[in-house]
């Protein structure tokens, strides 16, 4: 009973910590994840415009530097003739350029034929035809022409520019090898966070400048969806095991992608960094949360528990009352039938003294003498009978469950109810088969059947050929008594509020309204159930059934109370 | 004079057998009846001067045959008898015509003078439904 107890507390307190921690931790962790999705949404939001910033930031410089150098050669073409670029001018330019850092890797003039007429530079290129090149071919259509990429001689990657100088029916071009430093630089400063950084591929994906990171000019790059788009587009992109958001914007001249690129781990940096905060904070509530609960639970299950010791204690001593009350009522018909017999032996004493009081005696009153004797004995036998019905019947006390033989019970209570039934001038009738033994304690058992008899007794007393009939026989597992009587039954809308505690019908001072709640609960107690039939003006029958008790099985009482509680409390 | 005429009627049969001796000794005539039926049947036979009548008893009981004897026997004392604890209790109202009431057992001395008591205010036998 103990450890079932404390099992039983120990999940209450269990539940409550449980449900405690919950109802705090629930809206924390909802708050947590709402945080969460707006600060990814706003981190990305504003790593985003960044990636957009560089990105138009390297556009313009990108554009406003070829379009510098593209206008620069354009009114080369116009300030100076064919003939003074041949004749030294070209050289001229050529040092001025490398004055001002070297962009220009070298310079040349190729003529209508495609004849290099004029070349500056380190490479052995005068007197080479350009007739039969692609770009050769884009120029005279075009009249300006901006190469991607390609490696030169010594492996430097440059690309070039070329202008047509129309003159007449003829034309020329001036042609430059243009290295890739200044877009190095420009494109080096464009930093962000550890991994952030700046790219261009062709159309062709292969890489114009390669990343900071790695790559080599010219490689495939591997970026994806080539296809024109306009403005910004942003994508995420798996290389390897590392993952980049992608910002990319097309150059329109030569058709260059500039690409932004930052490892997502770098992207998201600051939102790991605040999740890493918030779980702790998290934690730290949960801790605290869970502190609390503990400490608020543990107090309310101690509450609870000297709730539960106060109700037991009240249980224990409304079912000491009840069981006062029934053997109160029971005894008030042993009075009558003991005074009976004290009566008889009182005059029968009284005789004896009157017929001893001869001398000498003659023989037969000796004889009437010894008569008297024997009916004095016969009436103490009578008495002795009442009060050892009655004394085990108040021994009876412990509430410990065992076997119980119910017909041995029975017929002892059966003495005693009869001297009540004798005075009340109510036929006692009883009808017992074999039974198995139930599982129980036989003080309540006695309890019990003492009320449903005094209730039946308290129906029937006083009205015409009063009986009451205690029959009990075994079914199915289940042994079942029934009482019976022919007094006053129960109206139809009392029935369902007989076991309800303090209802009563009983005059004021006369009935308790306790004795069918304190039954209800008892036989619940061990397992078993009371199924109630009457009608108004006609009977009662009250139907006691417990499940019988087989030997080496669990108890069956047990199962059921450690489920009720204390059931006493329930009826 | 005459000896006081005594019915006793209780169903305990031992009771009534040896109350009769004693009282029969003590210079009564007595009569006993296990049943009210068996008395109403003496009853109509004789008269009694006092009745010992018992309260409790199977079929009628003593306060319904209270009612009759004071119909048919008005001048016979009726003394109550009960085995109960609080006779006050149980004969409430009901006992109204009874000479008195003694508690189941009664020393015999003291029902003795009683019984005597009842019969001076009875008066002597009367003769009324004697040979009807």
């Amino acid at each position: 009973m103990e450890q079932r107890d404390g099992n039983r507390y120990r999940n209450m307190f269990r539940s409550l910590v449980t449900r405690m921690i919950l109802v705090s931790m629930v809206p924390l962790a909802g708050i947590g994840g709402a945080n969460f999705l707006l600060f990814y949404q706003l981190n990305r939001s504003v790593v985003l415009e960044q990636h957009a910033n560089f990105l138009r930031y390297h556009k313009e410089s990108v554009e406003s530097f070829l379009n510098s150098l593209v206008s620069e050669m354009i009114s080369w073409t116009h300030q100076y003739s064919l003939e003074e670029l041949k004749s030294g001018t070209l050289e001229k330019l050529y040092r001025i350029n490398q004055g001002r850092g070297g962009l220009l890797e070298d310079l040349g003039v190729i003529d209508s034929r495609g004849d290099h007429v004029r070349y500056v530079g380190p490479y052995d290129l005068a007197k080479k035809n350009y007739r039969e090149t692609e770009w050769f071919s884009r120029v005279v259509e075009d009249g300006l022409y901006v190469s991607d990429m390609f490696l030169g001689f010594r492996g430097v990657p440059h690309f070039i520019i070329a202008v047509k100088r129309p003159e007449g029916e003829d034309f020329w071009i001036l042609r430059a090898t243009v290295n890739t430093d200044y877009f190095v630089r420009v494109l080096d400063t464009a930093r962000l966070g550890t991994t952030g950084e700046t790219f261009i591929v062709n159309q062709r994906g292969l890489y114009q400048i390669p990343p900071r990171s790695g790559g080599t000019p010219l490689d495939f790059s591997g970026f994806p969806d080539l296809g024109p788009h306009e403005g910004i587009t942003v994508k995420e992109l798996k290389v390897e095991d590392r993952t980049f958001l992608c910002s990319s914007v097309w150059i329109p001249r030569p058709q260059w992608l500039l690409v932004f690129r930052q490892e997502t781990s770098d992207v998201y940096a600051p939102l790991w960094k605040a999740s890493f905060v918030g779980l702790l904070l998290f934690l730290a509530g949960g801790l605290g949360a869970a502190i609390f609960s503990v400490a608020a639970a543990r107090d309310q299950v101690r509450r609870i528990h000297r709730a539960d010791l106060e109700k037991e204690s009240l249980t224990q001593r409304l079912l000491v009352a009840g069981r006062t009350a029934a053997v109160g009522e029971m005894s008030a018909g042993l009075a009558h039938e003991i005074n009976n017999p004290l009566a008889t032996i009182d005059t029968l004493q009284t005789w004896i003294r009157d017929l001893a009081s001869a001398s000498p005696i003659p023989e037969e009153d000796r004889q009437e003498i010894l008569e008297s004797a024997a009916k004095i004995g016969q009436q103490v036998a009578r008495c002795k009978v009442i009060t050892q019905g009655l004394l085990k019947f108040s021994r009876r006390v412990e509430a410990a469950q065992e076997a119980v033989d119910l017909r041995e019970l029975l017929e002892e209570m059966a003495v005693i109810s009869r001297a009540r039934a004798r005075v009340e001038n109510i036929v006692l009738e009883q009808n017992l088969g074999e039974l198995p033994p139930v599982w129980g304690s036989p003080a309540h058992l006695q309890q019990v059947f003492a009320n449903l008899i005094n209730n039946a007794m308290d129906a029937s007393a006083g009205r015409p050929h009063a009986k009451v009939i205690i029959k009990a026989w075994a079914e199915g597992g289940q042994v079942l008594v029934s009482l019976e009587d022919n007094g006053c039954g129960i109206p139809q809308e009392n029935l369902s509020r007989i076991f309800t505690p303090f209802f009563t019908t009983k005059p004021v001072g006369k009935g308790t309204g306790l004795g069918l709640a304190i039954c209800h609960g008892l036989v619940q107690n061990m397992g078993g159930e009371i199924r109630v039939e009457s009608m108004a003006g006609r009977g009662s029958r009250f139907t006691v059934v417990l499940p019988a008790f087989k030997r080496g099985s669990e108890a069956p009482g047990d199962q059921n109370r450690s489920q009720e509680g204390h059931p006493q409390g329930t009826g | 004079m005459e000896l006081v005429s005594v019915l006793i009627v209780d169903d305990e049969k031992e009771f009534a057998s040896s109350l009769s001796k004693v009282l029969a000794r003590r210079g009564f005539q007595v009569e006993t009846a296990l049943s009210g039926q068996e008395a109403l049947e003496l009853l109509g036979r004789r008269s009694f001067q006092v009745a010992l009548l018992d309260v409790k008893m199977p079929g009628q009981d003593g306060l319904a045959l209270l009612k009759i004897f004071q119909e048919r026997a008005p001048a016979m004392a009726v003394i109550l008898m009960t085995g109960h604890i609080s006779p006050e209790e149980e004969l409430s109202g009901k006992a109204v015509g009874a000479f008195a009431y003694l508690l189941k057992p009664h020393p015999i001395p003291q029902l003795v003078e009683l019984i005597q008591k009842a019969a001076k205010a009875a008066g002597p036998s009367c003769k009324k439904g004697h040979g009807s």
